[in-house]
């Protein structure tokens, strides 16, 4: 937990010796939950399901409500697609300019109620190095996964070995939760999901 | 030795009266015990899946249930429901946010109706959509057999259906003929939601080419399928294909499941 912190700080603090407003920006885990009003009609932080971190935090979705999020679904021991994703994920991040990067959420909500605990989650979050500044990691139940998934447009189906068959998508969503561009597909150039993330935050 | 038969009478009954006394859900039906065999599988799929006893509305939900919950829940009426949660057209043939007008009769199965909006209706009614399985395991009765798939006559009737002109007014709910579980209308009036709708078709899947993605296309999807005869089934997987969460269909309602 600590170690990856650090290690981000360090290298933040190396890659950039311009001002940045890295500690203004609280991770998702010690956010203030946003009200839960005034959502926009097409915000998905107008869902009421109650999710867990990884940091075993029960969180609404609205806690992410005030910087872009670039989301998945994944479950941790997919041998497949899902490292593809992540990576993909990864790529995106590490090709944002840092005043992006530094205003960019990255969500992983796993489709695998059962064996995706908090625990594993966070085992997962430390294998695949990624920093509790950006990235938040889900898990909920499975009626909520459902319906988050028929949001998102993502299709899943569990096997009879317990994994899951599902599409690849990954979703743009903006500081106010609304779906802004969907890319589906793996291993993908990340530049196109990149300059929709600009025009966002240069409105 | 006696003990333990006595033993395991007494559970038995128990289990009986229990199902007995909880399967007094008003205008529901016990669908018991069974296996559906899906259509469709990819490699890693089960060829049987159980389906563990459950309890089934007799009929579709009716406009006039459906003006009881938008009544008493007023985010979902009309001019009130959010956009990610049903389409332009929800409710699309009522007069208004609280009135059924002309064109919906009190007692013709509600449509215009998002998956999102269905969910609501069996959660306020301490329910909930039936899953696929559920569904099609229910839904595979004839009148008098609990797995009608080889009885030609009412597979004959079932296509009839899928196959003629739609009736300019919609019929009411509970004209069907009860099947073998006691529940009306699961062929022959809507189309219905279920829960796991967006299960049903894998296109792009995340394991490429694994036969779950052939699964869907007519043609090559039936050299796959299990069983080549049964169209419309191959209708309904189809179908459900197409659906996204908020949207509102015509001629699709849906009707509520519970645990027993």
């Amino acid at each position: 937990m600590k170690s990856p912190l650090i290690l981000l700080l360090l290298a933040v603090a190396v890659s950039s010796c311009s001002t940045q407003k890295t500690a203004q920006v609280l991770p998702p885990c010690c956010r203030p939950l946003a009200a839960a009003a005034n959502y926009t009609d097409k915000s998905l932080f107008q869902l009421e399901s109650v999710w867990t971190s990884d940091a075993n935090r029960k969180v609404k979705l609205g806690v992410l409500r005030g910087r872009p999020q670039i989301v998945a679904m994944f479950f941790a021991s997919c041998q497949f697609t899902c490292p593809l994703t992540v990576s993909d994920m990864q790529r995106i991040e590490a090709a944002l300019p840092e005043n992006l990067r530094t205003n960019t959420g990255f969500l992983l909500i796993s489709f695998d109620s059962e064996r995706d605990t908090p625990a594993a989650l966070k085992v997962y979050r430390a294998k695949r190095e990624l920093s509790n500044q950006n990235w938040t990691l889900l898990r909920g139940e499975p009626d909520d996964v459902r319906e988050l998934a028929a949001l998102l447009g993502v299709i899943y189906k569990r096997d009879a070995n317990g994994d899951f068959a599902h599409s690849n998508v990954i979703t743009l969503l903006n500081a106010e939760g609304e779906i802004v561009f969907q890319q589906p597909g793996l291993n993908l150039p990340a530049d196109e999901i990149i300059s929709k993330l600009k025009t966002l935050s240069s409105p | 030795m006696s003990g333990l038969r006595q033993h395991t009478a007494i559970v038995l009954l128990a289990l009986v009266a229990g199902t007995l006394l909880r399967a007094a859900e008003p205008d529901m039906v016990c669908v018991s015990n069974g296996v559906f065999r899906p259509l469709f599988r990819s490699l890693t799929d089960a060829k049987e899946i159980s389906v563990k006893s459950f309890l089934l509305d007799v009929e579709p939900v009716t406009n006039a249930k459906f003006l009881e919950f938008v009544r008493a829940n007023p985010r979902w009426q009309r001019s009130q429901v959010k956009q990610i949660f049903a389409d332009e057209k929800y409710l699309l043939h009522w007069a208004g946010d609280l009135e059924l007008g002309t064109n919906a009769l009190p007692e013709q199965p509600v449509v215009w109706v998002s998956w999102f909006a269905a969910k609501a209706f069996a959660q306020w009614q301490g329910k909930r959509l039936p899953t696929l399985a559920e569904w099609e395991f229910a839904a595979a009765a004839s009148p008098t057999q609990p797995d009608g798939t080889k009885d030609a006559a009412f597979q004959r009737e079932i296509l009839r259906w899928y196959s003629a002109t739609k009736p300019e007014v919609m019929p009411v709910v509970g004209k069907g003929a009860k099947n073998f579980w006691g529940a009306r209308d699961l062929h022959g009036l809507i189309w219905e939601w279920i829960s796991d709708f967006n299960s049903a078709t894998v296109s792009g899947d995340a394991r490429g080419d694994t036969g779950l993605d052939r699964q869907l296309f007519c043609g090559a999807g039936a050299v796959g399928a299990k069983d080549v005869e049964n169209f419309p089934a191959f209708m309904r997987y189809g179908f459900r294909s197409s659906l996204k969460a908020a949207y509102t269909v015509h001629n699709l309602g849906f009707r509520c499941a519970k645990d027993l």
